[in-house]
């Protein structure tokens, strides 16, 4: 998030940041009156649709560290919320952290269960957000951002105290290991007290006690206090714990230091001591939400109105990296094309120039060639009925009584069946790339044998000389007889009268049917 | 789970979303079919080249080409085979032959032109080879008479033809008219197709 509002709230007041592009643009406070919730509209109000962050530092707050028997997903999450709605029933500032395993045998979760225990604290405020339709991104307990600080100063000792004067009186906050482990917030405010010498060690003592009594950490236990002395005013404070107590390890770190390592404005974090953990909130997104998912509804809006805006910027710039290529290849491709359209002009040009000695053509040299080959092969491949003719003339030399009625004659694909009207059908096309159906010449020849006198037996035989001649020349592919005066087929009935035939009225006709070879 | 209201409080980013991808996608394939297109231009225009490239390098082979086969096309164009059909040519023909062979008369039908029915014999590459289908009816005095008409038809070059396929069959006596000297003794019928070639319209040589 590039823009943020940080609030801090406590018991008396509020300091309300705006931050932006990484740093505190401008720092407020705002008393907890009318004129003070006043002010924190006014200064809300210019920064429609940023998130707000708010953190609350109050001693109505709670931590529990506990034990839950290890488990997974909406188990865990039952049994979690189980147990927050049973510590805390009257606030719905409550949160949950798993903290780790446990090293016994069981290797039980350990929890962090904590809670603002007084929400009345934040109502108003959150009513002025509310009211202004900002989105609440999260509420934290001030502690659970304080982590923040070991990071920043680069703090690696296992037990650490931070000790801080702080609106609402002195913080002291313990971390066991680098992970939080208790807060307290003493009430009043130290920076009245005349003798802060006294206030802190009284203070760091009463800790101490405190975590012993929590069994957290023994009074032997070695012991860092770190001291933020934002106003440069704790030096004399650092030396006196140093003398009163050598188990304890004093660090107090200044003003400018403090500056330094977090990057922010000294004269800002001597303005007020939110100052300090309005930038740490503003810098990092600590754990520990304790806000609703209620609360939060607007602020998941929002990030899924920026996670949606942000996807529409990603397709809509692939799009247009995408339709900048095409059109950038398509321009290249154009610039070519162009390029080859000149080159075609001056080929063209060039062959103008050649052809203009050559002699007045109607169509290409290609046509004038295919054209003279194909009439060559036309007349080439022609056939006509005289080589039929002769060969049927030659064999009818031989047989006088055969006396021809009907003759006919085809150059096609499919062979002729019978005279008169039958017709070649057209030939089928070709496939592409199939070669052309060879035509053959074949002939039909309708006859009788004459004179017949009802001799079917020399009939037949003339026919089958005559039909054997045909066969006897070599251009002959086929020779079919394909009706005989008399069928002495088995399979076939046969009638007549022997009358008949002494009267010579009958006929000895037949059919026969002659296929060239298709070479011929 | 997303709700109605998170819907309602999204819509304005989803109805941007949705115009965005359409957006997009147009575009996307507006500018595809854009380079699309100049691509099909670019091949296009690379095969003319290529083509016009072949034709210088075969001008020589062209001019040889012209040298051998131009008097024979036009040869052929004088006698019909090249060009438009010469109808008038082949009945000038039809009755010259019928005269020279002298036959009892020829009865003719023309069929509409069409693309030749065998022209894959014969390869007619960027020619189109058409053809026209003309039945002959002739009476004849002897069979012989075929043959002298055919070769008096193909000598007076109305073209060129082929024959298909010709049936000959007896006069029946009774319907023969009887007040002539000589009589015809034969019907025969014949089936030639008339063929012709002409450069296609786009292979025409320009200029």
């Amino acid at each position: 998030m590039r823009e943020k509002l940080l609030v801090c709230v406590s018991a008396l007041q509020a300091s309300a940041a705006y931050w932006r592009a990484g740093k505190i643009a401008r720092l407020e406070q705002f008393a907890h009156d009318e004129e003070g919730l006043a002010a924190f509209r006014a200064f809300l109000a210019p920064h429609a649709n940023v998130p707000v962050l708010l953190m609350v530092d109050a001693v109505e707050e709670d931590y529990r560290f506990e034990t839950l028997p290890h488990s997974f997903g909406s188990e865990r999450a039952q049994m979690v919320s189980r147990k927050l709605k049973q510590h805390y029933r009257n606030t719905p500032y409550i949160g949950a952290w798993l903290q780790g395993r446990e090293t016994g045998k069981r290797r039980d979760d350990r929890y962090l269960f904590s809670a603002l225990t007084n929400p009345d604290i934040v109502v108003d405020w959150l009513r002025v957000i509310g009211a202004l339709e900002l989105p609440l991104a999260a509420v934290y307990l001030l502690p659970m951002v304080s982590a923040g600080l070991l990071d920043k100063l680069q703090i690696k000792t296992s037990n650490l105290l931070i000790a801080a004067q702080h609106t609402g009186g002195l913080r002291l906050t313990f971390f066991r290991d680098r992970q939080f482990r208790l807060s307290r917030l003493t009430r009043g405010d130290g920076s009245k007290t005349t003798d802060p010498v006294r206030l802190f060690a009284g203070e760091i003592s009463n800790t101490r006690l405190y975590l012993h009594a929590l069994r957290t950490a023994t009074l032997d236990e070695h012991l860092t206090v770190l001291l933020l002395d934002r106003n440069d005013e704790l030096a004399e404070v650092a030396e006196t714990i140093i003398q009163d107590n050598p188990a304890l390890d004093c660090v107090r770190v200044g003003r400018q230091e403090l500056a330094s390592r977090l990057g922010m404005d000294p004269q800002l974090l001597a303005s007020t001591p939110d100052a300090l953990y309005l930038q740490l909130l503003g810098l990092k997104t600590p754990a520990g939400n304790l806000a609703p998912a209620t609360a939060t509804l607007g602020f998941r809006h929002y990030r899924a109105r920026r996670a949606i805006y942000a996807a529409c910027a990603g397709i809509g710039a692939l799009a247009a990296v995408w339709s900048l290529a095409n059109a950038w290849q398509a321009f290249g491709v154009k610039s070519q094309t162009e390029l080859i359209a000149q080159q075609i002009a001056a080929q063209e040009q060039q062959y103008k120039t050649i052809t203009k000695q050559f002699p007045p053509t109607p169509t290409s040299g290609e046509n004038l060639k295919r054209a003279v080959e194909i009439a060559r092969a036309v007349r080439e491949n022609a056939r006509d009925p005289m080589p039929m003719m002769v060969l049927v003339s030659q064999a009818l030399q031989a047989t006088p009584n055969v006396f021809v009625r009907e003759f006919a004659w085809r150059y096609a694909v499919g062979e002729i069946e019978k005279g008169g009207g039958d017709i070649a059908p057209p030939p089928q096309p070709a496939g592409p790339g199939a070669p052309p159906p060879n035509r053959k010449q074949s002939a039909y020849i309708g006859g009788e044998i004459r004179p017949f006198r009802g001799d079917y037996r020399a009939a037949i035989d003339t026919i089958n000389g005559f039909a054997d001649r045909l066969r006897a020349d070599p251009a002959v592919a086929e020779v079919r007889l394909t009706k005989m005066p008399l069928n002495i087929s088995p399979k076939a009935v046969l009638s007549g009268n022997t009358m008949d035939s002494r009267t010579d009225t009958s006929a000895a006709e037949f059919e026969v049917v002659i296929v060239f070879k298709p070479t011929v | 789970m997303i709700s109605r209201d998170d819907l309602q409080a999204l819509r304005i980013p989803l109805i941007a979303f949705a115009a965005t991808v359409v957006v997009s996608i147009t575009l996307i394939v507006l500018s595809g079919s854009f380079l699309d297109r100049a691509d099909r231009a670019k091949a296009q225009r690379e095969a003319q080249l290529r083509e016009a490239r072949g034709r210088i390098q075969n001008a020589g082979e062209e001019k040889e080409m012209i040298g051998r086969y131009l008097a024979g096309y036009q040869q052929l164009a004088r006698a019909g085979f090249v060009g438009e059909e010469q109808r008038i040519n082949w009945l000038d023909s039809l009755r010259l032959a019928n005269e020279e062979a002298r036959i009892f008369g020829v009865e003719y039908d023309i069929g509409a032109q069409k693309p030749y029915a065998y022209a894959a014999e014969f390869n007619p590459g960027q020619l189109a080879l058409q053809e026209s289908v003309m039945n002959l009816r002739l009476r004849l005095l002897h069979e012989e008479d075929l043959p002298r008409f055919f070769n008096a038809l193909a000598r007076y070059g109305g073209g060129l033809f082929t024959i298909d396929q010709c049936s000959l069959r007896r006069e029946a006596r009774a319907e023969t008219d009887r007040s002539l000297n000589v009589q015809p003794n034969l019907n025969a019928e014949c089936n030639v197709r008339w063929l012709t070639v002409k450069p296609q319209a786009a292979a025409e040589k320009k200029g």
